[in-house]
C-alpha cells in the first residue's frame, strides 16, 4: 500500500481516493479531491493559492526543515517484513508525532514574537500621519456644518370614524 | 370604504409585484451563476462513440481513425475497450491504408475511468492502438503512456511494447 501526495495541496492520498491525470509525456498528476483537480484545471499555481502546503512552505508559515520529516520519504525498495521492526515502527510513529507537534508549536511561537509590537508601531505611525482625519467630538458639537441635519418629526392627526373601522372584514 | 379598499388593493398588488421582482432577480442571479461555472469548467468528456476521431499511437501507418462501432457497452467505449474504426488519415506506404476498417484498443481516454481501488484515471487525449481480430497489435511500437488495466483486458503485448505504464 502506497500513500501518495496530492500534486496541488500536498495532502496524503489514501488508496481509492481522488483522481489521477496522466499527461502525454507520462507525468502523473494525482489529486486528493475534486477541489484540487478543479484548481489544476483552472491552471492555478499551488504556490500562489493560500491554502496549499506549497504556499505555506514558501511563505515560512510552516516548519520546513526538520529531522522528523526524514522518516516520511519515498522509497522504491520494498522493505522485508519483520515483526520486530514493525512493532518498533509503530511505537516510534507516536513519539515522532509528538516531537513534531512540539517543534511546530515552538516554530509558530517564534514566528509570532514581536508581532504585537510591530502592529502597535504601525498604528502609531498611522495616527501620526493621518491625525487630520480624526476630529474631536467637542468640535463636532460646536460646528453644526459637520453633522447631518436632524430629521424633523411631524405628527399628523388622522380622523378615524369608529363605525367604519368596525365594519371592515378581514381580508383572506 | 372605497378608499380603504383601494389602499388594500394597492398593498396587495405591491406585495405581489415585490414577490415577482424577487423571483426575477433570483432567476437572473442563478442564470449568471451557471454561465460563470460553464466558463470556468472544461468541456465535459464523454464516451468514445460513433464518429469519435482518435489518434493512432503505433507504427501501423494510420494517423487518425474514426470510431464506427464500440464492441462493448451501450453508450460507447471507454479506456481499455475495443472499437471498430475506419482509417481517416494514414502515412503513405504504411501497413494500413486510408479507408480501411480496422479494430483498435482504446489506450488513452480523456474521460475518467474508475480503477479497481476506487480512484479514477484520465488522460490528455483519445488514443488507440490498432489490432487485428484476434487482438494482436498490427504495429510493432506503442507511443506514450498506457494504463495497466490493459493486462486485465488481455492486451499484454501492448503493455510490453509501451514505454510508460500509468
Amino acid at each position: 500500500m502506497r500513500l501518495e501526495k496530492c500534486w496541488f495541496c500536498s495532502s496524503t492520498i489514501y488508496p481509492g481516493h481522488g483522481i489521477q491525470f496522466v499527461r502525454n509525456d507520462a507525468k502523473i498528476f494525482r489529486f486528493c479531491r475534486s477541489k484540487c483537480h478543479k484548481n489544476f484545471k483552472m491552471k492555478r499555481n499551488p504556490r500562489k493559492v493560500k491554502w496549499t502546503k506549497a504556499y505555506r512552505r514558501l511563505h515560512g508559515k510552516d516548519m520546513t526543515q526538520d529531522s522528523t520529516f526524514e522518516f516520511e520519504r519515498k522509497r522504491n525498495r520494498p522493505e522485508r517484513y519483520d515483526r520486530n521492526v514493525t512493532e518498533n515502527t509503530l511505537k516510534a510513529m507516536k513519539k515522532i508525532h509528538k516531537v513534531r507537534a512540539v517543534r511546530e508549536f515552538s516554530h509558530i511561537v517564534k514566528r509570532m514574537t514581536g508581532k504585537n509590537a510591530k502592529e502597535l508601531e504601525q498604528a502609531k505611525k498611522e495616527l501620526q500621519q493621518d491625525i487630520s482625519l480624526v476630529i474631536a467630538p467637542s468640535v463636532l458639537k460646536e460646528d453644526q456644518s459637520l453633522t447631518l441635519p436632524a430629521k424633523e418629526k411631524v405628527k399628523v392627526k388622522v380622523k378615524v370614524n369608529p363605525k367604519q373601522a368596525e365594519v371592515q372584514p378581514m381580508e383572506e | 370604504m372605497a378608499v380603504n379598499f383601494a389602499s388594500k388593493c394597492s398593498r396587495a398588488g405591491s406585495s405581489l409585484l415585490g414577490g415577482l421582482g424577487n423571483n426575477l432577480s433570483a432567476l437572473l442571479s442563478t442564470q449568471h451563476g451557471t454561465t460563470s461555472y460553464n466558463f470556468l469548467s472544461q468541456q465535459v468528456r464523454t464516451f468514445i462513440q460513433m464518429r469519435t476521431v482518435l489518434k493512432v499511437v503505433d507504427n501501423s501507418g494510420a494517423k487518425k481513425v474514426m470510431c464506427i462501432q464500440a464492441l462493448k457497452g451501450k453508450k460507447g467505449a471507454r479506456l481499455g475497450d475495443t472499437i471498430i474504426a475506419s482509417v481517416k488519415e494514414a502515412y503513405p506506404n504504411g501497413k494500413v491504408k486510408k479507408g480501411k476498417v480496422v479494430y483498435g484498443v482504446v489506450v488513452r481516454a480523456a474521460m475518467q475511468r474508475g480503477r479497481c481501488d476506487g480512484s479514477e484515471v484520465k488522460f490528455d487525449d483519445n488514443a488507440v492502438v490498432l489490432v487485428d481480430k484476434q487482438g494482436q497489435p498490427i504495429g510493432t511500437r506503442v507511443f506514450g503512456p498506457v494504463p495497466h488495466e490493459l493486462r486485465q483486458k488481455k492486451h499484454v503485448k501492448i503493455l510490453s511494447l509501451a514505454g510508460h505504464i500509468a
